[in-house]
């Protein structure tokens, strides 16, 4: 209980921040309709008009809440109508781009770590290669993968996800394997500790908890990945898909309700992380 | 040249496993604008002629042009404008038929900013669409003689986004609509059409050929793909004639083909409505003179021509003439 | 065919090079340092090259390295005021104010636990979130302008700092705290002499990301509507117009940025975390 009450007040401030909001932005909106129309209203006729709007700038949460509801449990899961569908859409692209990201950037680490010459001329460019935006390639990315003969869509998707993704993997596994200090390193050469070994019992266990930490960055990352990747691949489904044609046909419930869904993913992916993180932080004996 | 023809022949070996199939890239996400080909799909108008066509819906980073020279599609749903555009860039793309006769972009502007007809424009806010879409704007401008760097006494461009906001938010007095989509985005939202003024690139006699179905040049050359598209043209336009008739039912095969589940019914029924006013004038092939038209006003793009010189061979009748012989 | 395996054989000779210089004595030396990187990235230039020549592709699919040096020789005005427009004024004022308020809302966050154990759940959830999202709905509220790319940048970095920051002003051992707390040491004191120096790993690695979570914000805002010039404008408008030459020219123009911004952030932190184990490799 003691836990729930600090997150509960501040959420209660900030659900009344947000009606504040919402009453303060889409009053604008009801006070230039009533003067198209010729008429002059209060504020007192205009908050309940706030409430309510097709088209808010900034829907209230019992209006999200609602699309939000509807879009979750207000048909079969399997129909395209449904969130929970283009939330398991969103998610596999996720999971393949984050499990992609993964491989990619522990092998770059190990190897940046091992060999100098991956360090000195791979690194910088696996920096550089972050501040390209991503958006950008996107088209480009779907148009190479279909003169390759790779035309689902899936796979640019993945790619842009675990493009994003290998970037947190590869700087934590870096900065933790080379975290065991010179005491430590001297030891182990004063045991005659093989490169082999000293790799796996003292420079990989250290890095553990660095690889952990940048797992929910990944997880985030491949997320967002996916979405922006699902704008460009032809906004077919998925939660990017839905975000776009909310903003198209000028529906932010649908914006906002999907913006929502995906949070709860989001939720549910780190949630799933952390706990992968304390049990294998248990089984390796990490202090917590 | 060479080395073009050579990325092309690469694309055909790409896409073409068999002859009977054929890919369409859509120019946007799936909706009304391109029943006809949904029609045609799901009434097995396709199937009929023997054809297995695989709909591509497009989306805002998606340019059928790039998709058709990487071989990711046959034929592609593309505005002349960019096509014209595109075969000058070195993409060797025909238009094989056009099935959309009118145009229906319009810039759409609230009354209350004073804009009475072209000229008030000056000194104004202009919402644009670019992405390719840009350029009859841009030349009608040029003919109106205003500079649209937002230097004064010109207009002030901005790059509109895939909604109506800006209008409603008031950040631009014009917004560029489509007949059958944007302007009723505007309605909808809540703002009488009283309040609006429009100005049609029809009335305005700026307007460029919408939708058209474009193939490439050197694949066309080969006959059995000539002959695909003959077949396909034919149950295309089969379709949309089908959906002009039944526009409904056509609303309704787009709907059940929105794999984002979050079209509604009202607005595509409405959007078929309007969609069907662009297309009945049209059988399929490519009038000749809307074609001059529109290399006419792209020529005259003011500073940065669309164009530069009058394209040869950007269309044939090659295909609708045989299409819609029987 | 001939320029492939040209091309081919020149990136193996490099990478042969490369081998030999890192175990070299120069590899020591700042001239190492930047020669090694710089004859990799040549080498995949010269590689990439010879694939398009090789292989005959397309312009309009992936220009030549060539293709795009001589574009962005002749419209180096346009990528300026490219680049003034969506880095100097949308994603550098964005990251130092999400930057700042983040660091202000760690410093509040920390002297109030009941504070912090409301706002940490939240903001660690919210930093997991495809906040990109949200540009569409930002851009409506904030015009088209640089303010609203501003706005994504800052809501981008806010909270992925936030949650570094708060975590790394928990870094300090409970032995060290301790020790200060027998010297005396007040709240502030503590705050600026241990936790604040142990929190900087932290503090930069979100900084590191943040940094490039601010160019995908503001390039991707463009795209939700903009001025007609910006490098996310250029970007798309320029797809649709086939103009791929010019698209990759911004691309590099960001990457330039990018690594720059990165390179800047390295810097302090080298100077700033000169203790940590991971600066002396």
């Amino acid at each position: 209980m003691s836990r729930a009450l600090p997150v509960v007040t501040v959420l209660a401030g900030i659900v009344a921040i947000w009606y504040a909001a919402a009453v303060w932005m889409n009053a604008t909106w009801a006070f230039d309709q009533a003067e198209r129309a010729g008429q002059t209203v209060t504020w007192a006729e205009v908050i309940p008009q706030t409430m309510d709007q097709a088209r808010p700038l900034l829907p209230p949460p019992h209006q999200v809440g609602a699309e939000l509801w509807k879009g979750l449990f207000g048909q079969a899961v399997t129909s395209k109508r449904s969130l929970v569908y283009h939330a398991f859409v969103t998610f596999k692209g996720t999971m393949t781009g984050f499990g992609l990201g993964i491989v990619v950037g522990v092998l770059l680490a190990v190897a940046i770590v091992r060999f100098r010459v991956m360090d000195m001329s791979v690194m910088p460019w696996a920096i550089i290669s972050q501040t390209i935006p991503i958006v950008a390639l996107a088209p480009m990315i779907i148009t190479l993968s279909s003169q390759l003969g790779l035309t689902g869509r899936d796979i640019p998707k993945a790619v842009i996800a675990a493009y994003l993704s290998f970037f947190p993997v590869l700087v934590s596994m870096v900065k933790g394997l080379r975290s065991p200090d010179q005491m430590q390193l001297d030891l182990l050469r004063t045991y005659g500790a093989s490169d082999a070994q000293t790799f796996l019992k003292l420079r990989l266990p250290a890095s553990m908890p660095y690889f952990f930490a940048s797992l929910k960055v990944a997880v985030a990352a491949s997320l967002v990945g996916t979405i922006v990747g699902e704008l460009p691949t032809g906004a077919i489904e998925g939660l990017g898909a839905r975000m776009l044609i909310g903003s198209q046909f000028g529906e932010p419930l649908i914006m906002w309700a999907s913006l929502f869904a995906a949070a709860i993913l989001a939720g549910i992916l780190i949630l799933v992380v952390g706990l992968i993180e304390r049990i294998a932080g248990r089984r390796m004996g990490v202090r917590a | 040249m060479k080395k073009l023809l050579m990325a092309a022949a690469m694309a055909a070996m790409a896409s073409g496993a068999s002859a009977e199939d054929v890919k369409l890239q859509l120019k946007w996400v799936t909706q009304a604008q391109f029943a006809g080909y949904y029609v045609a799909k799901d009434k097995g108008f396709y199937e009929e002629e023997g054809l297995n066509v695989t709909i591509l819906p497009g989306g805002p980073d998606i340019a059928p042009t790039q998709v058709i020279a990487g071989g990711g599609a046959d034929v592609v749903v593309e505005w002349m404008p960019a096509a014209l555009a595109a075969r000058e860039k070195g993409l060797p793309l025909v238009n094989i038929a056009q099935p959309f006769k009118s145009s229906g972009m319009m810039l759409t502007c609230l009354k209350e900013t004073g804009i009475k007809e072209p000229k008030d424009f000056a000194d104004k806010t202009l919402g644009v669409w670019f992405f390719g879409n840009e350029y009859p704007f841009l030349s009608w401008m040029s003919q109106l003689g205003f500079k649209t760097d937002g230097s004064p006494g010109g207009v002030t461009v901005l790059k509109q986004g895939f909604n109506v906001d800006p209008l409603l938010q008031k950040q631009a007095a014009c917004i560029s609509t489509m007949t059958y989509n944007e302007y009723w985005q505007v309605i909808d939202a809540g703002i009488s059409p009283d309040d609006l003024i429009t100005f049609k690139y029809e009335d305005q006699g700026v307007a460029t050929l919408e939708d058209g179905l474009y193939a490439l040049e050197d694949r066309l050359a080969d006959p059995a793909f000539a002959e695909t598209m003959v077949k396909f043209v034919r149950a295309s336009m089969k379709g949309w004639k089908y959906a002009e008739e039944n526009p409904d039912e056509a609303a309704m095969i787009v709907l059940e083909n929105d794999q984002t589940g979050a079209q509604t019914e009202a607005h595509q029924k409405r959007m078929m409505g309007e969609v069907a006013k662009l297309t009945a004038g049209s059988n399929g092939a490519l009038d000749p003179a809307d074609y001059e038209r529109t290399v006419a006003t792209l020529l005259a793009g003011g500073s940065d021509p669309v164009i530069s010189k009058a394209p040869e061979g950007a269309w044939t009748h090659a295909i609708t003439d045989k299409a819609l012989a029987n | 065919m001939t320029a492939l395996w040209l091309a081919i054989t020149v990136w193996l000779a490099a990478w042969a090079l490369n081998v030999r210089l890192a175990g070299s004595g120069i590899a020591q030396t700042r001239l190492g340092r930047i020669l090694v990187p710089l004859i990799f990235g040549v080498t995949v230039l010269v590689l990439w090259e010879g694939l398009v020549r090789g292989l005959n592709v397309a312009p309009v699919i992936l220009p030549a390295p060539s293709a795009i040096a001589a574009k962005i020789a002749t419209s180096l005005p346009v990528l300026w005021q490219d680049f003034a427009q969506t880095i100097l004024k949308g994603a550098i004022p964005g990251f130092l104010i999400g930057a700042g308020a983040a660091f202000l809302t760690a410093i509040a966050v920390d002297r109030s636990p009941f504070l912090q154990r409301g706002l940490l759940p939240i903001g660690n959830f919210v930093a997991a979130l495809p906040i990109v999202g949200l540009a569409p709905i930002l851009v409506m509220w904030f015009g088209f302008d640089w303010q609203s790319k501003a706005a994504v940048v800052v809501v981008m970095v806010f909270f992925p700092l936030l949650v570094n920051i708060v975590a790394g002003l928990q870094a300090s051992d409970r032995m060290q705290r301790d020790l200060m707390a027998t010297w005396g040491a007040s709240y502030w004191q503590s705050l600026l002499k241990l936790r604040l120096p142990a929190a900087m790993p932290f503090v930069f690695n979100g900084l590191k990301i943040a940094s490039t979570l601010a160019l995908i914000g503001a390039i991707v805002a463009e795209f939700f509507g903009s001025p007609v010039y910006g490098m996310g404008f250029r970007i798309s408008t320029e797809v649709g117009r086939l103009g791929l030459d010019m698209v990759w020219a911004e691309i590099a123009v960001a990457a330039l940025a990018g690594s720059v911004l990165y390179g800047l952030i390295s810097l302090i932190e080298r100077w700033v975390t000169f203790w940590h184990p991971s600066q002396r490799h």
